[in-house]
């Protein structure tokens, strides 16, 4: 164990600081086409006509691939939970958000590259564009999805669900309810690196392609998916990912990359520009949360209404795991007996949104310590002293079932106390994360108790 | 066109107007600098002019024909790396390391013209118009700090 404790050199580091390190774009494999992506200049529109004929003439182009080339055109992030797919990889009829991709060129270099798109001719017919969450659930809103507004597959219903307790109960022995909107916005994860991908086709039959993917193995799936070729065609080599944060889960430039390394029997590379990594890459979403807690005067939450709406941009991608993260944290690290929470993912015109740093956790948590500082200065009770008491305890169970074994939470506020120079009462201070009893164990936290010695 | 890259001459056959950067990378298969966002707003393709730190990918090579320049691979190789070099491994100011190769070429013509020791203002005004996501501002600071402090005055 001589790794624990130690602070060890990075094994990359040497590489790092003397330009050795090979990312994407400084792999060399000789002659390798640039590639350049026709993308929607409209938030939803129908594409009315579409021909690559004249674009495909130009000198120096050596492949354009739109839908049409697609061996299978429309796929899903989460087929492999079993949810249908929704999402094609280049646009066939229809756009649904600003740079979504219609038709990608291969050619000697980037300039000849964008000449050829800027030939393809292509007609839209504009149709309303939908960009609020709440706007989305209106009865009269603008339909974005062929699924309706709101994505239907959690089990029989079309939202992720928690039920604990007995909330109405709660909600009529509370001393003060306390309600709270809570609407964190998208963000752009915005690495240094910009989507990148290399396609090699190899004299094997097989296709090498470098990667800057956070998630090598799926990727892999997403590509052998939508060419509809065994996973032993295809060679992927990553690993080296210049900033991610998130923004390189979902997979962005392989696949299309892939398809113009078959059709033109060469290398291709595929570079962002920043302008396209701010316009058509994945961001982190957009949330509409409202929270209403039964409390008590003397500060426990008795129980928690949530409702949330999750910004999923034009297609499902990950949207339906992340809203599940959210739900799993919709109670914090504090122990509510009774929940309910109705968690939706919104389809809008916005770009897909994915995970970034605490993929559906950082908004509901945001949300959660606003909020428990509102119910603090409601109650007039120190809002430490809040969290500190209604922390998880061992033997505590969570909004989704799981029983405590060692809960941290009294630690780490004690701890942040400690930093921050926060006086404490005596009793807070000599709080522990133990089993709740005496005065920590009032009536309405009894039954939510597990066994004594249980936990998991 | 001719330029010395980190002290070899190159006979440059890309057109006049071509970015710096590109020469670079596609030319030459230089590729430590970095095609951050080819608008000179994050730093990583950062190479010294003739000792002075500029954006490649804003620069025309014709404007620098004749000119010196270095690039991070002219630095220091892993047998032989710079106090800066060194100082930044140690120091962990490399996380995903795309930002590196602007951040250590404008430190050390910081470096070079102070001489000695300096201080967190002068690092910060040097590095201003360079990004790091990762935010390791802190210890890319402190790794030029502990540098400054190593190179003989």
């Amino acid at each position: 164990m001589k790794a624990v404790g130690a602070r060890l050199p990075r094994y990359d580091g040497v590489g790092h600081v003397t330009g050795r390190t090979q990312y994407v774009d400084d792999i060399r494999v000789g002659r390798t086409l640039w590639v350049k992506a026709l993308r929607s200049p409209h938030d939803n529109a129908a594409v009315t006509r579409l021909d690559t004929s004249k674009a495909e003439a130009l000198k120096g182009v050596h492949a354009i691939v739109t839908h049409a080339d697609v061996p299978r055109n429309v796929y899903g992030h989460l087929e492999g939970l079993g949810v249908p797919g929704d999402e094609p990889l280049l646009a066939d009829g229809e756009v649904r958000y600003k740079g979504q991709p219609i038709a990608a060129v291969a050619a000697d270099s980037e300039e000849a590259a964008q000449a050829a798109v800027d030939a393809i001719e292509i007609a839209y017919e504009p149709r309303p564009a939908l960009f609020d969450i709440r706007q989305a659930l209106d009865p009269d809103a603008p339909k974005i999805h062929q699924w309706g507004n709101v994505y239907p597959h959690y089990g029989p219903f079309n939202h992720r669900r928690v039920r604990k307790g007995d909330i109405d109960a709660a909600f009529d022995q509370a001393d003060t309810i306390v309600e709270g909107v809570y609407r964190p916005q998208a963000i752009e994860q915005m690495p240094m690196e910009t989507q990148v991908a290399l396609a090699v086709p190899e004299a094997n039959g097989r296709l090498t392609i470098y990667s800057c993917t956070q998630a090598m193995y799926f990727s892999m799936g997403v590509v052998a998916a939508h060419l509809e070729v065994p996973l032993n065609k295809l060679k992927f080599v990553g690993g080296t990912v210049g900033g991610g944060f998130g923004g390189k889960v979902d997979t962005a430039a392989d696949t299309i990359c892939a398809l113009l390394a078959l059709k033109s029997r060469q290398a291709v590379k595929w570079r962002w520009t920043r302008e396209e990594e701010f316009l058509a890459s994945s961001t982190r979403a957009a949330w509409h949360i409202e929270i209403a807690d039964a409390v008590t005067k003397d500060g426990w939450i008795l129980g928690r209404r949530t409702l949330t709406l999750h910004d999923s941009g034009a297609y499902a991608r990950f949207s339906p795991y992340g809203v599940t993260k959210h739900a799993f944290h919709h109670s914090g690290a504090y122990t509510i007996p009774n929940l309910h929470f109705d968690g939706f993912v919104v389809f809008t015109n916005r770009v897909p949104s994915t995970a970034m740093r605490g993929f559906g956790v950082t908004s509901v948590s945001f949300a959660v310590e606003t909020h428990l500082n509102r119910v603090a200065a409601v109650l007039g009770i120190d809002p430490w002293e809040l969290r500190l008491k209604n922390a998880n305890r061992v033997g505590d169970t969570s909004g989704n079932g799981v029983t405590m074994a060692d809960p941290s939470t009294v630690d780490v506020t004690l701890a942040a106390a400690d930093r921050v120079g926060i006086e404490l009462g005596s009793e807070y201070r000599r709080m522990t994360s133990g089993r709740r009893t005496g005065a920590l164990l009032p009536e309405h936290l009894v039954a939510q108790q597990a066994a004594d010695g249980e936990g998991h | 066109m001719n330029l010395t890259v980190n002290g070899r001459e190159h006979e440059i056959t890309s057109a006049p107007l071509t970015p710096l950067l590109h020469v670079l990378r596609e030319e030459l298969e230089i590729t430590s600098p970095k095609a951050g966002c080819q608008q000179g707003g994050c730093g990583t393709c950062t190479v010294l002019v003739d000792g002075e730190p500029r954006r490649s990918c804003l620069t025309a090579v014709a404007t620098v024909d004749g000119a010196s320049i270095t690039t991070l691979e002219g630095l220091g190789e892993a047998e032989s790396m710079s106090p800066l070099q060194t100082a930044f491994h140690e120091h962990y100011a490399a996380q995903c390391g795309f930002c590196t190769p602007g951040m250590v070429v404008a430190a050390t013509a910081l470096l070079e013209r102070v001489g000695g020791p300096v201080d967190r203002d002068d690092i910060l005004d040097a590095l201003g118009g360079h990004y790091c996501r990762c935010t390791g501002y802190v210890k890319i600071v402190d790794a030029v700090m502990a540098a400054s402090r190593t190179v003989p005055a």
